[in-house]
């Protein structure tokens, strides 16, 4: 941002260079400094009040909060001196002194910044011998969150979020000092689309999700960055998935999806439907080919393609683009939406390219957009237009190639039935379990966006890649791979290294 | 008695209303200033005049004027802290309840100085029946003309509304008094921003005590040079000391800023009742370290308070005598704040409780001298690193207490 002024400043002896009103404490974070905080979070007004994020300003008499004073020019700072770091073992002291030691048995352990900044900062032995304050260890806040009030440090981001992002308030503190408590006013549970954030953003293990306790340990999980499909936003999220150790069978494989950061799509913040994305990837998934509607086993997908493509080949030549269609869809990366275009309409000539969506939802005034997919914008871009075909349209092919199962959310099913029994050959890739499986000749499995890589663009126009948050099933495939594979079945070269 | 800065008078069913408050004088200065002086000569009429907040925090009144932005647009506003909460504190109420316009009076130089045309009154809960005679006086001043929309038929207005607290110790901070007044919670708030720039809803406010404000028309109507000199340098005027406790007689005395603990215990209270020896004088209100008998000369003004490691506050003197066990006084001081913590922050919520379960088991069970130890550890823990004064006005009488008196707790303890 030009116009902005920078100030420099000495943070622990290194000179750090920083926008005009920017707190301490996200200057030295910016510097690679980090100063210990609980109720700081940097997409809520500051608090101040865990006193945790204390530092010494040269020429102040007392520790200041580095979370709420901006920097100054020619500030010269120390936040991990003994004086600070004294300070900062008085405030764990007191957190500790009336929070239980239940480590062991807490969701939150080995992710828990009170966990983490005792061994950090604390490692004193406890000097509480008096009776500690009991409290209500499981209160259902709503929306499967379920609140451990011994183990709430009052930090006020759960009742800030509520107020400050969606507006909705229903959790409040209550009562005051030590008798202060977070809750609900009766009969006005947590209900809203962003409640998982609470569980994200609790520092401790005082707020849980049902989906997510004692089904594992946080250690346990694996963490790599993917782009939601749910809807239009594409927000960042994290799949956090256990590798480490075998799975028995029906044992989870993503545990959660929490927010990532994307600061111009989604901030902090994700909301419940994204987070319920991880039993896409777990649950109803196809993962062997299906021929017919029965399982095949022995098929494997690039035997698959390569009787789908013989299949395409013996539709005489001149004939092909009037006789085969293809319905794609907008999950699709631009990557395969990329080779889906070379392939069908500039190769094959195809011009009947369909495309069949999740049907709009309501959109809200944070992140849910209306439509229901990841990718439409690069639908547009790779140069397409995409329009439902109707069941008239797709009855007269000889050659069908579906991606994906949502035409059947747009027609009903003995109809859609009826429509495909009249075509040739039909050929369905897909994710999950769905109502077209039995209609198609053979059922190809394909990976979800979290076992990518690929590319969305946002409803913003923004463009963000993705890696491979998760290893794909066992025998299933992406578009990119059977893309390739089909055109090198039908001896088309697609230049695919330049598409990768 | 001394000369009046204050204009108290007995406590009779008619001395209070406007009536008898002009026969007396009253809105003159007010008139003078706000039809015959600019608001700049105002400011600085009352800067020279050297009054401190008499509220507890002791800030030169002009200099928190000074804070507020001039000529900006959008509302200001003025609040009255009349949430006199500080234990051994009564002195606001008797203004309250016999000179309810003084405080007007000086609402209106305040208001006028700064350029203010909405005031509030926050009053403490448990002060209802005042907040009804306020009322009254408020009503008193509207039909005079003093109040409304054209004050003394100028083209200043300011209209004052009575609001009543819901009985919070954190509610006489100021920011928790806005919080409070804004319909939330009543807690303190981050500073900076500090109420001048960012105050009642947002919007530049003055918070000022009730005695503060009381004090202006004194120093408009008789000048600065003859309030300042009634105080001492860096602290000037007089000043309303409360006096409690083993004293003969109790009540509300308006002494000159720097007169001696001793003479107001002694000359004006009457000193301990016959049979009984001084042993602990809070001099302060109750978050004013103690001091003990060899210590009564200290003249009363902030900077000799601080200087003999305690504070002179809002001059709430308790005195303690030898029959009151000192384990009981900091039994009650730790309840005090661990009650009245708002438990917004964390050394506050938790350290003010923890010292008080440990108080009430030496009461109940005896220890030894590692708890008094702990006691004083867990004050310094809280000591300087909470959200607002209330933390460090627990931990300073608390360690107070177990450092000057720790001969007579361990022997207390000891079982």
């Amino acid at each position: 941002m030009s116009g902005t002024k920078r100030v420099s400043l000495t943070i622990d002896g290194r000179r750090v260079v920083a926008e005009e009103g920017t707190s301490i404490l996200a200057a030295a974070g910016a510097a690679g400094i980090d100063i210990p905080h609980f109720c700081y979070h940097p997409g809520l007004q500051v608090e101040g009040s865990c006193r945790m994020c204390l530092v010494e300003i040269e020429g102040l008499p007392k520790l200041e909060l580095s979370c709420s004073s901006p920097v100054r020019e020619g500030q010269v700072l120390w936040t991990a001196n003994e004086k600070v770091r004294e300070a900062r073992r008085d405030v764990l002291e007191f957190l500790l002194a009336e929070h239980p030691l239940d480590c062991p048995i807490c969701d939150k352990a080995g992710e828990c910044r009170l966990q983490d900044y005792y061994d950090l900062y604390g490692r004193f032995p406890g000097r509480m011998f008096e009776p500690r304050e009991r409290r209500a260890k499981m209160t259902p806040l709503g929306r499967g969150l379920i609140l451990d009030r011994e183990r709430c440090i009052l930090c006020t981001r759960c009742v800030r979020f509520l107020q400050q992002v969606t507006g909705t308030g229903e959790l409040g503190v209550f009562e005051r000092g030590l008798g202060s408590e977070v809750g609900i006013s009766e009969g006005a549970a947590v209900d809203n689309d962003y409640s998982g954030n609470l569980v994200d953003i609790c520092p401790v293990g005082a707020i849980t999700a049902a989906d997510f306790r004692f089904k594992t340990r946080a250690w346990f999980l694996a963490r790599r960055p993917s782009i939601c499909p749910q809807c239009g936003r594409g927000c960042a999220i994290v799949v956090e998935s256990v590798e480490g150790y075998p799975l028995s069978k029906g044992e989870r494989r993503v545990y959660r999806i929490t927010a990532g950061e994307d600061p111009a799509v989604n901030g902090f913040w994700i909301c419940d439907l994204g987070r319920s994305g991880r039993r896409d990837i777990d649950e109803r998934r196809h993962h062997r080919l299906l021929k017919r509607g029965e399982p095949a086993p022995g098929l494997i997908w690039p035997q698959a393609v390569a009787e789908i493509a013989a299949r395409i080949r013996a539709l005489p030549g001149p004939d092909r683009a009037a006789r085969m269609a293809v319905v794609l869809n907008s999950r699709l990366t631009c990557e395969e939406l990329d080779l889906a275009k070379r392939l069908f309409v500039d190769r094959l000539g195809l011009t009947r390219v369909f495309f069949a969506d999740r049907k709009p939802g309501a959109a809200d005034r944070l992140l849910i957009t209306a439509e229901r997919v990841p990718n439409a914008k690069g639908v547009i871009e790779a140069g397409f237009r995409p329009r439902l075909p109707s069941l008239e349209e797709l009855a007269a092919e000889e050659v069908l190639l579906l991606f994906g199962s949502e035409l059947a959310a747009h027609y009903d099913e003995g109809a859609t039935a009826d429509a495909l029994g009249s075509v040739g050959s039909r050929f369905l890739f897909a994710t999950h379990a769905g109502p077209l499986d039995r209609m198609a000749d053979l059922v190809v499995p394909l990976a979800v966006p979290a076992e990518g890589p690929g590319t969305y663009i946002n409803i913003q126009g923004l463009r963000r890649t993705f890696g491979r948050a998760v290893p794909p099933r066992q025998g299933v495939a992406t578009g990119v791979d059977v893309l390739i594979s089909l055109a090198r079945s039908l001896a088309i070269d697609l230049g695919e290294a330049h598409a990768r | 008695m001394i000369e009046n800065g204050l204009a108290l008078l007995p406590h009779d069913d008619r001395s209070w209303r406007l009536e008898d408050y002009l026969a007396r004088g009253g809105y003159e200065a007010a008139r003078k200033a706000i039809t015959a002086m600019t608001p700049e000569a105002v400011v600085d009429e009352v800067g020279r005049a050297v009054l401190r907040g008499r509220g507890g925090a002791g800030f030169p009144a002009g200099m928190k004027w000074g804070f507020v932005p001039r000529g900006a647009a959008g509302p200001k506003y003025l609040c009255v802290n009349a949430d006199e909460g500080e234990p051994g504190t009564f002195k606001d109420r008797l203004i309250l309840m016999r000179a309810p316009h003084r405080l007007l009076e000086g609402m209106l130089v305040a208001a006028y100085a700064v350029g203010i045309p909405k005031a509030f009154i926050y009053v403490r809960g448990e002060y209802a029946r005042i907040a009804v005679r306020l009322e009254e006086a408020i009503d008193e001043a509207r039909a005079a003309g003093f109040l409304g929309p054209s004050v003394f038929g100028t083209a200043f207005g300011l209209e004052v509304v009575v609001h009543l607290g819901a009985g919070a110790y954190i509610c006489g901070e100021e920011t928790a008094l806005l919080e409070s007044l804004e319909g939330r919670r009543g807690q303190p708030r981050v500073k900076p921003p500090f109420p001048a720039t960012v105050g009642l809803f947002r919007s530049p406010t003055v918070v000022n005590n009730v005695e503060t404000l009381a004090s202006l028309p004194g120093i408009l109507g008789r000048g600065a040079d003859w309030f300042r000199e009634r105080g001492v340098p860096g602290d000037g005027g007089t000043r309303l000391f409360s006096v409690s406790g083993a004293v003969r007689r109790p009540g509300v005395y308006e002494l000159p800023v720097g007169t001696s603990l001793r003479t107001i215990i002694e000359s004006h209270a009457g000193g301990p009742p016959e049979g009984r020896t001084i042993k602990a004088v809070v001099p302060g209100g109750l978050s004013a370290p103690v001091l003990k008998p060899e210590e009564l000369d200290v003249p009363m003004d902030f900077d000799s308070l601080a200087g003999a490691g305690s504070m002179l506050g809002s001059a709430g003197i308790v005195v303690i005598s030898d029959r009151t066990p000192i384990l009981d006084v900091l039994h009650v001081t730790a309840r005090f704040y661990a009650d009245e913590s708002c438990g917004k922050c964390t050394p506050c919520r938790i350290g003010t409780r923890w010292i008080l379960k440990i108080v009430e088991r030496l009461r109940a069970a005896g220890g030894g001298p590692e708890d008094l130890d702990l006691v004083v550890r867990l004050a310094e823990g809280i000591r300087g690193k909470t959200l607002c004064p209330l933390g460090e006005g627990a931990a300073l009488p608390i360690r107070a207490l177990v450092t000057r008196f720790r001969d007579e707790l361990e022997r207390a303890v000891a079982r």
